[in-house]
């Protein structure tokens, strides 16, 4: 009996104790989207097994619904997440989770579009019903689009209707009375196809302002073992050699991107019309280039007034600047002593430099 | 026999049962500002779990300011006025009316249930579909609801009335056919037509058993209300949490939800008085 007990004890002990020479394990949350799916390949193909190797952590990559990613990132259930540069402000950085920006993917490019129906023009859209996801970048994309226009003071005039985005697609098209939408690729791809309606702007327009990142939360980079340091450069190497992979051309290629679109449950066909419309940062280098370059504070004042705007810092954020985002180059838009967003080039700049 | 604390004859003072039913509450509130209380010591700004402070200020603006999409108010107006522009009474407003569109589409179920159980040939025609039709999963069928009933107020209503008709239907149609044959025997015997016997005879006895099943699937009702806001809306009580969650304004969804439960409870209780004062003869839970 006695010796029965002290083996389950042993086996308990064995299971449950946290061995010393254990290796930090970091999770990486992506959801689907044009410029996200290649996490899937980088799991399945064993890339970033290698990369985690490499640097003696393990990294486990799991796939969420858009909305249910960012909760676990702010609950800090998970260490990294793919969102964009509005989400990673209005989510974990208002909520008091200082997030850091390790890889800018890409931006879209035509992804995001404004659909009418009947060749209306954007005059005709006040009064007019308007399906989206409200508080979203769609929204975003309807003010800029309403701004350049110069009808910035009739964007109240448009009746907006708050659609999930698993709906949009069938209640936009089966609605007659809705008479515009803004959604995003692929649902874009398939509303366009019907007759008569139209794209009267998309995000091409607005370019570099909708940012696909991959975030970490900033307490991980800081982790005095190094470790939070050691994942950041394993994700930048994994995600690199990937970008090299999917921007070959040929069979091998295509092999590649058949492979990413089927994370998504996607054909091959479909994923590239939606990359042609996807400004990929391929290399590093174009990425630390668009990183560094002025034109992201400006378009990152242009979010950060929006969000603020629409309520999106909370209630209880009296002001824009309570927010803070750092630049690469030291420069801070708000308080000083309040930087909950950074962008840090340093990891994409170690991939070009091949020091990873 | 000795009476044990947990006994069938135990008898709980009248203060150890206050105590006891408040027990789980009181527990319940002080685990969830205890997690408060840590997360926000931990980050001062945290919005998973708001404080009691951050909540109350979350509810007064609900209250008091109005809505974003509404006109800002006349200075000086009354402070009736200004909570009737408020967001939380436009959304207790326009969720409040499609529940009550809703009940009253579901009374006629009743009838309908009534029908089938008494009249062959009702149940026969009807039975062997709705008891099909009760196993579809109404939310799964959205596009098609959609393209039938468009996105405005009549898919929510009917996405209700899908979802809820055939329960409240095979319920009347069960308390029917358990009233005794003998009655409708009797009542026939004494003169009674076939309408007299299905109105006066049956659902007079079975009305109050009805309303209960009725009162039994609210807590359905607001979940299919809740789903159709939800997906698409310009008002209501869970299209603001739908909208409050893209930034996790839990100081508002928090009391929001606790608002919701409140005013369920309150037309949970009124039916179950109605159903005393009209019905004093029947004693059942």
């Amino acid at each position: 009996m006695l010796r029965i007990l002290s083996i389950l004890l042993a086996v308990a002990s064995f299971l449950t104790a946290e061995t010393p020479g254990a290796k930090p394990s970091f999770t990486v949350g992506w959801s689907v989207y044009a410029g996200w799916t290649p996490y899937h390949y980088l799991m399945q193909s064993g890339i970033m097994r290698k990369w985690a190797d490499k640097y003696g952590i393990t990294i486990k990559i799991q796939r969420f619904d858009y909305a249910p990613s960012l909760d676990a990132f702010v609950a800090k259930n998970i260490d990294a997440c793919t969102m964009t540069n509005m989400e990673a402000l209005d989510m974990p950085a208002a909520s008091g989770v200082p997030t850091t920006a390790i890889i800018i993917g890409d931006y879209s490019n035509g992804n995001d579009a404004l659909l009418v129906r009947n060749g209306l023009q954007m005059k005709d859209l006040p009064g007019k019903k308007l399906l989206l996801v409200q508080k979203t970048v769609s929204e975003y994309l309807l003010d800029r689009a309403m701004t350049i226009n110069g009808m910035r003071d009739r964007i109240k005039q448009v009746r907006l209707i708050n659609t999930s985005d698993s709906d949009i697609a069938t209640a936009f098209l089966s609605d007659t009375s809705a008479s515009a939408t803004v959604t995003w690729k692929p649902l874009v791809s398939q509303i366009v196809k019907q007759k008569g309606i139209t794209s009267l702007f998309n995000s091409s327009q607005i370019p570099g302002e909708i940012l696909d990142l991959t975030v970490v939360r900033t307490e991980i980079l800081n982790r005095p073992d190094g470790s939070g340091q050691r994942f950041a450069k394993a994700l930048a190497g994994a995600w690199y050699e990937m970008m090299a992979r999917m921007s070959a051309s040929g069979p091998e290629a295509d092999k590649v991107l058949t492979a990413v679109a089927g994370g998504s449950q996607d054909t091959l066909a479909s994923y590239k019309e939606q990359l042609s419309t996807t400004k990929m940062f391929f290399t590093p280098q174009s990425a630390v280039e668009f990183g560094a370059s002025a034109n992201l504070k400006e378009k990152m004042a242009l979010v950060r007034q929006f969000v603020f705007d629409h309520g999106l810092l909370g209630s209880n954020t009296k002001s824009v600047d309570e927010v803070a985002i750092a630049y690469p180059d030291g420069s801070v838009q708000g308080k000083a002593d309040r930087v909950r967003f950074r962008f840090e080039l340093s990891f994409m700049k170690m991939a070009a430099e091949g020091k990873l | 026999m000795s009476a044990g604390v947990f006994a069938i004859h135990a008898k709980p003072g009248r203060h150890t049962t206050l105590v006891l039913s408040w027990f789980l509450f009181v527990a319940g509130v002080s685990l969830y500002f205890y997690t408060s209380g840590a997360r926000h010591r931990e980050n001062p700004e945290d919005r998973v779990t708001p404080t009691v402070a951050q909540m109350a200020a979350g509810m007064r603006d609900a209250v008091l300011r109005p809505a974003e999409d509404d006109e800002p108010l006349a200075e000086g107006a009354s402070l009736m006025e200004t909570i009737r522009h408020s967001m939380l009474w436009k959304d207790t407003r326009a969720t409040g009316l499609r529940f009550i569109y809703s009940m009253a589409l579901l009374f006629p179920a009743v009838l309908v249930g009534l029908h089938m159980g008494l009249f062959p040939y009702v149940g026969a025609f009807l039975l062997r579909f709705v008891l099909f039709f009760d196993k579809i999963i109404a939310l799964s069928l959205l596009p098609i609801l959609f393209i039938a009933f468009g996105i405005d107020e009549l898919s929510k209503v009917m996405l209700i009335v899908i979802g809820v008709t055939p329960t409240i239907l095979l319920d009347t149609f069960n308390l029917t056919r358990g009233v005794p044959g003998e009655q409708v025997v009797k009542a026939f015997t004494l003169g009674a037509s076939d309408f007299d016997v299905a109105y006066r005879v049956v659902l007079k006895q079975i009305w109050p058993r009805v309303l209960n099943s009725i009162r039994l699937n609210l807590k359905a009702i607001m979940l299919f209300l809740f789903a159709g806001e939800m997906i698409a809306s310009t008002d209501g009580l869970a299209y603001r949490i739908a909208l409050l969650r893209r930034h996790m304004g839990m100081d508002v969804i928090i009391p929001y939800v606790l608002w919701v439960a409140l005013l369920l409870f309150l037309v949970d209780f009124s039916m179950r008085w109605i159903n005393r004062k009209l019905h004093p003869w029947f004693h059942e839970a």
